[in-house]
């Protein structure tokens, strides 16, 4: 009696502790879930492969055609046309009207021979080059000299659509004076390069430093006060908020890199910083890789004369590069997630062409920019994160790959 | 015939724990000693004393002398890398690194600063042949070590150690992971060395060490009870606790 009324209670507490443990994955599977949810509906319609060529900033010309080609003719429609674009006969060209964001009429495409393939750039007086047609270019303004021989204008400039332009330009255009052309931007091909430096500089720099100093700490170091008392204070450093690390950034390692002749906040400032907040997490890793190499190995090494240098170098080391390994791929997740720690080191302006000593944003950063303006971009910033989520994916299947790799070549 | 090792008054302290007292003893040249004694008394750590292994536990201490060819093993001027090419050790457990087999040969000349493939490949196979495991292994050379059975792995172990072409090879238990097969090659390969090797054996086994050594010495709580030729320990020891030890009433 007493012995059955026991298993019911602990047949109940039994369920209560295991709908726990379901309940608590469940919780987090879901959250995980509507993260990703969230990120895929707002942002997968934005990624498109324009976003990684393009620069953010959108950029204009003055464009004008070669004098010679500068006339009507008479071209084939192409065969792939999509419905909503217009083809200009007489000029070669199809124009469409592109409704996200601001209203524009962009061009599409351009037959073989079309005058459109001898533009000249015209924007830096008395300096014109030859301007190469891209898709996508936004045509804003057209001067052009009618039947009539008078100068006249058209253009989404004046509310016309791509419908209206290829009206004009087939009725009415004999001459192409000059003609506005702007590029669409708000690509993001510049915070890659930039998130790119941040990574080579951060490792580049914490990876030795930190791989060392765990050698030092767990193979040469006598394991006294000292010692421990490091240790400790490094476990402390993964502690310290990401922000203080970039207030230490600007003020101490600022006037470091205005010796290489930064003048400004720059991504080597940016690298530097995390690079001193990635040593703990790199210190820790190695360490704790170090520490399940079997003594018996170095033992080994020393018993044939190897001296301790050689051993660490020659033995323990390789052994421990599927745990650098793992330190290295935390850092890199810690360097694409990081924003706090960079936006005192590289600043916030988006740029283009980024450079050593130039200001640039990581695609976080890219984000915090875009949720900060005026308008904030959601749509855009989802898209970001889903690029962010879909590289860190990828670089833990192939970080898997390349350590089991490492594991079957030894074991 | 003069001693390899000569050991006087050797005593050696884990932090205040006398773990060696006050040994004496002398070893041939070119013969076989076995350690024997129950477990704790003391063998392993005689035995990297040899080697000065010892070294690296940070609260070893020792006193007295031990004289290697002669010359102090602790002298304050001894070259400890150099003199471990000298004298080299096999473990109880294998303890291949995680390279090739070549790697794995070719790992204590290579630190020794020979670089010629050439030269490698031909101590390479030599060792792998005075170990017994040229035939086993000569096609697979650039496998990993880590695929080899226990026993070869053990011999891939003597064989490295070969390789260095030491004075002296120190074993601690060397058969303990092993079964008997690999065990009785192990064996036949110990007598093969002997002819060019000093070999000093640490074991539990009473008939290996009988089988194999020429010398035995019983240790007892980190004394040396008794130290004679094989043949009079098994036959004739003078102790009685070493013939408690070797009947089996003991320990
Ligand atoms: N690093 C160490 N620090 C402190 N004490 C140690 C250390 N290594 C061994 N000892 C102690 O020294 C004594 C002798 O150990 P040792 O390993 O030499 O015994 P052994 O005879 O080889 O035993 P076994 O046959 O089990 O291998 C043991 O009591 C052991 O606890
Ligand atoms: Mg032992």
């Amino acid at each position: 009696m007493i012995q059955r009324q026991r298993n019911k209670k602990r047949r109940w507490s039994d369920y209560i502790c295991n709908g726990m443990t379901y309940g608590a994955s469940a919780i987090s599977a879901i959250v995980l879930a509507a993260i990703l949810f969230f990120v895929f509906i707002k942002g997968a319609s934005s990624i498109r492969w324009d976003l990684f060529v393009q620069d953010y900033w959108p950029s204009n010309y003055s464009i004008t055609i070669e004098t010679d080609k500068n006339k009507v003719g008479e071209f084939e429609v192409p065969t792939s046309l999509d419905e909503d674009a217009y083809f200009s006969k007489k000029w070669g060209i199809v124009l469409k009207d592109e409704k996200d964001g601001e209203e524009s009429v962009v061009m599409t495409q351009i037959v073989p021979d079309s005058p459109f393939h001898y533009l000249l750039d015209q924007s830096v007086k008395n300096n014109i080059s030859s301007f190469q047609w891209k898709e996508g270019l936004m045509l804003e303004k057209l001067d052009y000299v009618d039947k009539q021989g008078n100068t006249s204008m058209a253009g989404s400039l004046f509310m016309q659509n791509a419908e209206d332009i290829v009206k004009v330009l087939d009725e009415d255009v004999t001459q192409i004076t000059s003609m506005y052309v702007k590029t669409k931007g708000g690509g993001i091909r510049g915070s890659i390069i930039s998130t790119f430096y941040l990574l080579g500089i951060s490792l580049l720099f914490a990876l030795p430093i930190g791989v060392s100093a765990a050698l030092y700490l767990h193979e040469y170091a006598r394991k006294n006060k000292v010692c421990s008392w490091l240790r400790s204070m490094i476990e402390m450093l993964t502690g310290v908020p990401s922000i203080l690390y970039g207030l230490m950034g600007v003020s101490v390692l600022f006037p470091v890199t205005q010796m290489f002749g930064a003048t400004t906040t720059n991504l080597l400032l940016g690298g530097l910083t995390l690079a001193i907040l990635l040593l703990p997490t790199i210190i820790r890793s190695t360490e704790e890789a170090l520490r399940v190499i079997p003594q018996s190995l170095r033992d080994g090494s020393l018993s044939l004369g190897a001296t301790s240098s050689q051993t660490i170098f020659k033995v323990v080391l390789p052994c421990a590069i599927p745990g650098i390994l793992t330190g290295v791929l935390l850092s890199i997740g810690r360097v694409i997630g990081e924003s706090a720690a960079l936006i005192y080191t590289i600043g916030t302006f988006i740029n283009d062409s980024p450079g050593l000593l130039t200001q640039g944003t990581s695609l976080a950063v890219h984000i915090w920019s875009m949720m900060n303006m005026e308008q904030p971009n959601f749509e855009m910033a989802a898209a970001i994160s889903l690029i962010i989520l879909a590289f860190v994916c990828l670089l833990n299947i192939s970080m898997k790959i390349l350590s089991k790799y490492w594991y079957r070549k030894w074991n | 015939m003069e001693p390899i090792f000569q050991v006087e008054h050797l005593s050696l302290y884990y932090g205040e724990k006398q773990v060696l007292k006050d040994l004496n003893i002398e070893i041939k040249k070119n013969k076989i000693t076995a350690l024997i004694g129950p477990s704790g008394c003391g063998k392993s750590t005689f035995l990297r004393c040899l080697n000065r292994m010892n070294d690296l536990i940070e609260n070893c201490r020792i006193e007295g002398n031990i004289y290697f060819e002669q010359d102090d093993l602790y002298h304050a001027k001894r070259d400890v890398v150099e003199l471990r090419t000298k004298v080299g050790m096999v473990f109880q457990k294998p303890n291949p690194f995680p390279m090739s087999i070549f790697d794995n040969i070719a790992y204590g000349p290579r630190c020794q600063g020979i670089k010629k493939k050439q030269v490698l490949m031909e101590i390479v196979e030599q060792a792998l042949k005075k170990a017994a495991l040229w035939d086993e292994v000569k096609d697979r050379l650039q496998d990993s070590a880590m695929g080899l059975s226990g026993g070869q792995q053990q011999r891939l172990c003597i064989a490295r150690a070969i390789a260095m072409e030491p004075e002296v090879i120190l074993m601690d238990e060397p058969t303990s992971a092993l079964d008997p097969i690999a065990t009785a090659k192990i064996e036949e390969l110990i007598e093969q060395l002997k002819k060019s090797y000093t070999i000093i054996i640490v074991t539990h086994s009473m008939q290996q060490a009988s089988r194999v050594s020429d010398e035995t010495a019983f240790f007892l709580l980190g004394e040396i009870v008794e130290f004679d030729a094989t043949s009079n320990i098994f036959q004739h020891p003078k102790d009685k606790r070493t013939e408690d030890y070797i009947t089996g009433r003991f320990g």
